[in-house]
């Protein structure tokens, strides 16, 4: 994902912002990391560039 | 209504379907449906756009025609995976995992959004299309394609048995109870079964260029970065 995302995601279950935790990275992209809600804390994994954002209920069933 | 106890069965019959999906997909909803509805949806260049249940990419090739800023989200990494085959995975358009209920975007996020052959499997389409109005700036469109009700004949007997599928009155059940007051419905489908799609186009209210049949008082008192229900 590009940095700028963050203008306009948010946590999908109170929908407040989100704080990004890069683990790595390349000149365009976050490629892996996590994004943590500054509300209630849940973590949202960044898996190859692509930000997994589905509520944490829907993450095994979507997994399969 | 029946309609939440037959999503479970759909759920099901969907999760075999989908490993099949591009080979019966065509015949229910074609690249003529596609283009038609993207006539309906009227994006110009430069609009963000959200694509929800993008699935395999075949609605986001259309908009893509149509503006560069288009952004995937889906549940299943399955189907993902395809839409990255035809796109890449970080070029043309951007790719995200979530759930269509709760939407991880910020109220007025997109210029437009569009989801087809996306609603029959959410459980609760009306909490789906609330947040599809949240994260639409006002006046801004949000198109749905769904199934049809069949009037007859063989699919109405599987539409009454397993698959969900919802006619213009429930469709404008749905959309009223989510909050829009401007949409209407057109059916497509290929000509041996044309009314096998049903295509909504609503608009989030209030826009500047509301409604023509809504009176001067409702676009005075509501003004575009405030409406009161929101």
């Amino acid at each position: 994902m590009k940095e700028d995302l963050m203008d306009i995601i948010c946590c999908p279950l109170d929908k407040h912002d989100l704080e990004l935790e890069v683990i790595r990275r390349d000149e365009a992209e976050i490629l892996e990391g996590r994004l943590v809600c500054t509300e209630c804390g849940e973590e949202y994994p960044i898996e190859d560039g692509i930000p997994n954002l589905l509520p944490p209920d829907m993450r095994d069933e979507a997994a399969a | 209504m029946g309609i939440l106890e037959n999503k479970a069965r759909a759920r099901l019959f969907y999760k075999y379907l989908s490993k099949v999906y591009d080979q019966i997909n065509p015949f229910i909803w074609n690249e003529e449906m596609r283009n038609d509805s993207l006539e309906l949806f009227g994006i110009e260049e430069g609009d963000r756009v959200l694509d929800v249940g993008c699935g395999t990419g075949f609605a986001t090739e259309g908009l893509l025609e149509r503006t560069e800023k288009v952004y995937g989200l889906d549940q299943s990494e399955h189907q993902l995976e395809k839409a990255y085959e035809k796109f890449g995975k970080r070029d043309q358009v951007r790719f995200h995992r979530g759930d269509a209920e709760r939407l991880p975007f910020a109220d007025d996020a997109f210029d437009a959004l569009w989801s087809s052959g996306s609603i029959e499997y959410w459980p609760n389409p009306v909490d789906a299309l609330e947040e599809f109005r949240r994260v639409v700036k006002p006046g801004g469109p949000v198109l749905v394609v769904g199934p049809n009700y069949p009037r007859s004949g063989v699919f109405r007997k599987l539409a009454d048995a397993i698959m969900l599928f919802y006619d213009e009155a429930e469709a404008d059940r749905m959309f009223r109870e989510a909050g829009y007051g401007e949409f209407r419905h057109v059916t497509m489908g290929p000509d041996y079964n044309p009314e096998i799609a049903i295509t909504t186009i609503a608009r989030v209210p209030g826009g500047a260029d509301e409604a023509p049949g809504a009176t001067a008082a409702e676009i005075v008192d509501a003004p575009a970065d405030a409406s009161a229900d929101d």
